[in-house]
């Protein structure tokens, strides 16, 4: 499939308003401006447009809830926290693709009756918010946004709302909440954002990627986009593929790829570093259970994904080769865990921390055999317990690296060290250069 | 201030708890600032002025270097909340300061990719050269080092977020390089984004 | 009419039940009985979600829910009592407490906490926790610390269930309150440590559901089981008449009877909802306190006040009363301020009109202050400003302008002030039974007497104020915790006080003495008690606005504090009183019979 969503990226003037309506920019919005709101959302229905934001939840059904009897005004906000470990797609398509998101927030406020979209984009790109900026307010001079739209008389205006480092504001109540100026901490569901968002008002949360595919759907039309993937699994997907491999980066692919083409294959990742071999994938973002090489043959669809044991999640796909610690790594992401959990429910303040602290003293040799029972019974505690999906992702990777690499974490505990010839520390000592 | 003036109460008994954020000079917006936060002010509803309380914080630390307990204060006045809800989001927020920070912050991602590609040689090499800690400034108070998450450019890594630009492609080799040019040459030095790095 | 609620019928632990629709499943539960812990709800600020010891399994649904936030509807099939519930519960406990420090022997709550109490029922047996506890103390810097003029913060204790921030957010109006720091080193803070300075500070005690808010006022001064006894009652320190329960610790052994040491609050729909005031809370040492007044005092021929008997002082007061009266019929007056009660005006009243016809009660002046409270203009709570309970009783015997409901204002005592200063009155009878300066300026009262305008004062009261000590006769009378007695609060409720204490000394009941003093002066009243009194207001003006129903009033005996210490702590005694009514609580049952009516007329309604 030739690439629909990053085809330009790579052009110097690619992400420019002159570049994208050159190149049939904006026809999406021309031609949805010319529909009645409900039929695009029946159009996005029948593309079968998944969110492209971890959960895969269909965006035109996600659309439908929204609350239409509702006095008050509708809002769109765009997930741009794009912070899930291994993830880097969204900020590709804001920097170098910016008008295909402007264009896809145009048309989803179209949709559901929104006159403001709020753009919630992660702190830490400030470079991309500076060229996503310029960019809108380009569109702004040209009438892609603003008042009375290409003559529509539809007003839509594009706000950019910068975070300030939380991963937990990625979760869409968290975001929301951070969006009202508060700490990003999630809020009980139900009731769901589409019916009390932002602001008390129904609320659609959408991922950058999920966004940016709209304008294809509403120009192609649904059956072109269906048709690019498997069942259920159209359109486009950018993969993110980082670790150990020989080109990470972000690829776009249909979702008829499989994982292994992906990670191995020359047009993509290019496979393992020279020397080494491929020990676990992580398909979809670090809150997601570990594959190992022979579950690969797989379509990266996340249906399939899902039939595999995993989840496709974000798309981030972190590979590691036969020199990582499956303890060190368990320890490295409940640190992560640990450190972005936002400490509102109980399970996950406490819990993520004991988690941490028990495979750190693993990890340092100090663990002893029952810790391995110990962590498996914290993290069945901690599974379905908490208030946002948080907690589950937090107990993944210690769950399925007890579940793959048992004997590693016993290893360390008999030895009281890391096994691992190959392990890069093991190669690398401190001060050895 | 008590409420109760005809009550008497015991003495105090302990007044300090956590370390406090530094009250600072008195603070105001400069008026350029104060007119682009009334311009942020405008894209939310008039009677949510809270929602700009992330770039407001952002402003002041722009102004200041970081956040004081009277930026807190004056950002409330503004935004008609309390200094406790303030204080509550800075404190929750990870890239808002409340001490002094060094002149360049460098912000070493030590998430999983980052990490699988050495990233925690890279803050160890930082370390050596610099002479302190993660969490710690440098004594000429040009560098101040920070271990953070995921900063999202994992196909990059390690990364490095020097203030708000990335310096990604870090090597535990390239570490004294990059700081030496940041002396000298400021933020420039930096590969900066995607394509830069695509380009080379 | 009958009102038509909405109702869903769900089935709960294998039973059909039926609640008002909109409930949630916590609430369902613990209207039926069934027992569930939780910490962040609180039915007075709302649902959080967070603190995850709530969940139930019910059917058609993937993972278990938290039942604070998932409401009813028709045909649910809820399971408290699954072994995954209950492995689940029994898990979030193990993670509340990995971090709590078990000092329950030296926490004030211990006793009365429901931490302490649901980890008991719900929790494991052990913890698995082998790192040491998260500690907030540091260097110079303490976990133990201030928390505003009223309260104390102990940080390591805290289990973040908000409530505090959320109670300073929603009822008090000003969220002075705020989490710092997240994830596992969040902890409770204000800004720049400034404490909680709030009217409402007290509150954050009753909903903080383990020891981390304690006040300094009870701090380390007792713990629930050396409080034997506590008296439900109301509030009389302002117009809004908060249903309060009065706690009595027991005095060492070596001493005898009890006294008082805290007032909390009683859930009352229309009047305080679940909380009452600092000023209610923490002023209350005056009633037992050095000033007060223990027995009568007469002034000598050299002008000093002498103790003196009941029996010695009568003579004499009858005696200069008649005089003064004699000498000038209207020159005979009395202030009375408006914390006296219902019983205690309508006696005023009827010694009035017996003794000089009907006109007699215009010779009555009722007295109070208003201080206007600063509160956060957002405030669901608001203090008001008449410092006195009673100002709508006096208005309903027609010694107050204005009907009962209206507005209250300051008080007028212009037209005694210039009767003062023209030396027409002859002999004033104040009556003070609230705490010192309720009366509202008297100034002008000790200038008059001073100057010699005022040839004799008589003050019935229960502290040693400085009119107290102005005058010829010092009656001493009870407070508002020694007596049965009926006041009509600003929204025109009668409530009730009830009796928590034996007056002191020689202090009788008010009423008492009035009776007695009638009778000195030669009229016979014929009241034997103060139900007697109530019964021949009902008589004479029952159906007057703001009385309606006195002579039906429950007064509440002093009870057994365990009958509802049970209840775990004070701030959950609504459950108890508005749920479990016909229920046994948690710990240990309890005949429900044995527990005593609530006071006051005010219909019981659900908590919503």
């Amino acid at each position: 499939m030739e690439p629909l969503l990053t085809q330009d990226v790579r052009k110097p003037n690619g992400y420019t308003l002159d570049f994208y309506v050159e190149h049939d920019g904006y026809a999406g919005l021309r031609r949805a401006l010319g529909m009645a709101p409900d039929q695009i959302i029946e159009m996005v229905k029948a593309s079968g447009l998944r969110g492209r934001g971890g959960a895969g939840f269909p965006t035109g059904t996600k659309w439908q809830f929204v609350d239409k009897k509702s006095p008050n005004p509708r809002y769109i906000a765009c997930n741009a926290d794009e912070s899930e470990p291994g993830t880097f797609k969204d900020h590709v398509l804001m920097e170098r693709n910016p008008h295909l998101l402007i264009e896809g927030c145009a048309i989803a406020c179209y949709a559901i009756g929104a006159k403001v979209a709020y753009i919630y984009i992660r702190g830490e790109f400030l470079h991309v918010q500076q060229v996503l900026e310029a960019q809108i307010a380009e569109a702004y001079k040209a009438g892609y946004l603003g008042k009375n739209i290409l003559g529509s008389g539809f007003d839509c205006d594009v706000w950019i709302h910068r975070g300030a480092g939380a991963y937990e504001a990625g979760e869409e109540t968290a975001l929301l909440e951070s969006l009202e100026g508060k700490r990003a901490q999630p809020r009980n569901k139900p009731p769901f954002p589409a019916v009390v968002g932002l602001y008390n008002c129904p609320t659609a949360v959408n991922n950058v990627e999920t966004l940016c595919n709209v304008p294809l759907i509403v120009k192609n039309g649904a059956e072109w986009f269906a048709a690019l993937g498997p069942e259920k699994n159209g359109g486009p997907k950018l993969y993110c593929i980082s670790g150990q491999v020989k080109r990470p980066g972000v690829y776009e692919a249909s979702m008829h790829v499989t994982l292994r083409e992906l990670i191995e294959g020359e047009r993509y990742a290019g496979g393992a570093r020279e020397g080494r071999t491929l020990k676990a994938i992580i398909p979809g973002g670090s809150s997601v259970p570990v594959l190992l090489p022979e579950q690969l043959d797989v379509p990266a669809s996340f249906d399939a994904v899902q039939k595999a044991g995993s989840l496709l999640g974000s798309a981030g796909i972190i590979v590691c080769d036969d020199t990582t610690c499956m303890v060190w790594l368990a320890e490295n992401l409940l640190h992560f865990y640990r450190h972005e959990s936002c400490g509102k429910c109980t399970p996950c303040r406490e819990g993520t921390d004991w988690l941490h602290k028990i495979l750190h003293r693993i990890e340092r040799g100090e663990g002893q055999m029952r810790d391995l029972d110990l962590l498996a019974s914290i993290s069945a505690q901690i599974g379905g317990k908490t208030l946002c999906a948080f907690g589950d992702a937090a107990i993944t990777p210690v769950q399925t690296t007890l579940k793959h690499f048992r004997h590693e974490y016993e290893a360390h505990i008999r030895e009281g060290r890391c096994t691992l010839v190959a392990d890069w520390r093991a190669r690398q000592p401190i001060g050895a250069h | 201030m008590s409420f109760h003036p005809k009550m008497a109460y015991d003495a105090t008994f302990h007044k300090s708890s956590r370390t406090l954020a530094d009250p600072g000079p008195p603070f105001t917006f400069t008026p350029e600032r104060r007119a682009r936060l009334d311009e942020v002010l405008t894209r939310y509803p008039p009677d949510r002025k809270r929602s700009a309380v992330l770039p407001a914080l952002y402003l002041a630390q722009q102004q200041h270097g970081y956040i004081t307990g009277n930026a807190m204060r004056h950002i409330a006045e503004i935004l008609e909340i309390t200094p406790a809800d303030v204080e509550d989001v800075v404190s929750y927020y990870t890239m808002f300061y409340t001490k002094p920070v060094g002149r360049f912050v460098l912000n070493v991602c030590r998430t999983l990719s980052c990490a699988l590609n050495g990233a925690e040689r890279v803050t160890e090499e930082l370390c050596a050269k610099l002479h302190i800690k993660p969490g710690e400034t440098d004594t000429s108070g040009t560098f101040t080092l920070v271990e953070v998450e995921c900063l999202g450019a994992c196909d990059r890594a390690p990364v490095v977020m020097v203030n708000d630009a990335w310096h990604e492609c870090v090597s535990p080799e390239s570490v004294g390089h990059m700081l030496d040019s940041l002396r000298t040459r400021g933020e420039s030095a930096l590969t900066g984004c995607h394509l830069a790095v695509e380009k080379r | 009419m009958i009102e038509v609620v909405d109702t869903v019928t769900l089935t709960l632990d294998g039973r059909q039940i039926t609640v008002e629709k909109g409930k949630t499943v916590l609430q369902a539960a613990l209207e039926h009985g069934v027992s569930l812990p939780y910490y962040c709800y609180h039915p007075g600020i709302g649902i959080d979600g967070s603190c995850r010891v709530c969940i139930v399994k019910i059917e058609k649904m993937p993972k278990l829910q938290t039942s604070c936030s998932t409401v009813c509807t028709d045909g649910m099939v809820v399971d408290t009592q699954s072994p995954d519930v209950h492995a689940a519960r029994a898990g979030v406990f193990e993670f509340l407490l990995i971090n709590h420090p078990l000092d329950c022997p030296v926490c004030d709550k211990g006793g009365e906490c429901p931490l302490q109490d649901f980890s008991y029922t719900f929790g494991p047996d052990n913890s698995r926790m082998e790192f040491p506890r998260r500690v907030f103390d540091g260097e110079g810097v303490k976990a133990d610390v201030d928390f505003g003029p009223t309260l104390m913060l102990n940080r390591n204790r805290c289990i973040m269930c908000t409530r505090c921030v959320r109670f300073m957010g929603l009822v008090d109006g000003d969220a002075q309150i705020g989490v710092i720091n997240r994830g596992n080193g969040s902890e409770i803070g204000t800004f720049n440590d400034e404490g909680v300075h709030s009217l409402m500070s007290g509150n954050l005690v009753d909903v903080c559901p383990v020891g981390a808010i304690t006040t300094r006022d009870y701090r380390f001064k007792s713990r629930p089981w050396d409080n034997p006894s506590v008296t439900d009652t109301i509030c009389t320190q302002c117009s809004k008449g908060c249903n309060t329960t009065a706690w009595l610790k027991a005095k060492p052994e070596w001493a005898k009877g009890s006294s008082l040491i805290r007032f909390t609050p009683r859930f009352n729909a229309d009047v305080n909802q679940y909380w009452m005031c600092d000023i209610g809370r923490f002023n209350y040492r005056w009633v037992e306190g050095d000033d007060r007044l223990r027995a009568p005092l007469v002034r000598d021929a050299q002008g000093t006040q002498q103790r003196a008997s009941w029996a010695d002082l009568m003579p004499k007061l009858r005696d200069r009363l008649a005089q003064a009266g004699q000498s000038s019929p209207d020159g005979v007056k009395f202030l009375v301020s408006a914390h006296a009660s219902n019983e205690e005006l309508f006696l005023f009243r009827r010694l009035t009109e017996e003794l000089l016809g009907p006109s007699g009660p215009s010779t009555i002046t009722v007295s109070w202050r208003v201080t206007p409270k600063q509160q956060p203009p957002r405030t669901t709570f608001k203090v008001p400003a008449v410092d006195a309970p009673n100002v709508n009783g006096a208005r309903a015997f027609g010694l107050v302008t204005g009907a009962v409901g209206d507005p209250q204002g300051p008080s007028n005592v212009g037209a005694l002030q210039a009767a003062v200063a023209a030396g027409s009155v002859t002999a004033l009878f104040v009556f003070d039974p609230g705490p010192d300066g309720t009366l509202g300026d008297s100034q002008w009262l000790l200038d008059a007497r001073a100057a010699g305008q005022l040839p004799l004062l008589i003050v019935q009261g229960v502290l040693m104020t400085s009119l107290a000590k102005a005058a010829d006769f010092v009656l001493p009378g009870a407070s508002f915790v020694e007596k049965d007695a009926s006041y009509t609060n600003d929204q025109g409720w009668l409530q009730a006080t009830s009796r928590a204490l034996a007056t002191p000394g020689d202090a009788r009941e008010d009423w008492q003495i009035l009776v007695d003093l009638a009778s000195g002066l030669g009229v016979q009243l014929g009241y034997t008690s103060a139900a007697t009194v109530r019964g021949d207001i009902a008589a004479r003006m029952g159906g007057a606005v703001g009385l309606v129903g006195i002579e039906g009033l429950a007064f509440a005996s002093t009870m057994s504090a365990r009958t509802w210490l049970q209840a775990s702590n004070p701030s959950e005694r609504w459950k108890w009183d508005f749920m479990y009514q016909d229920l046994p609580p948690v710990k240990g049952a309890v005949e429900p019979s044995s527990l005593p009516p609530p006071p006051g007329l005010i219909p019981l309604k659900e908590v919503k």
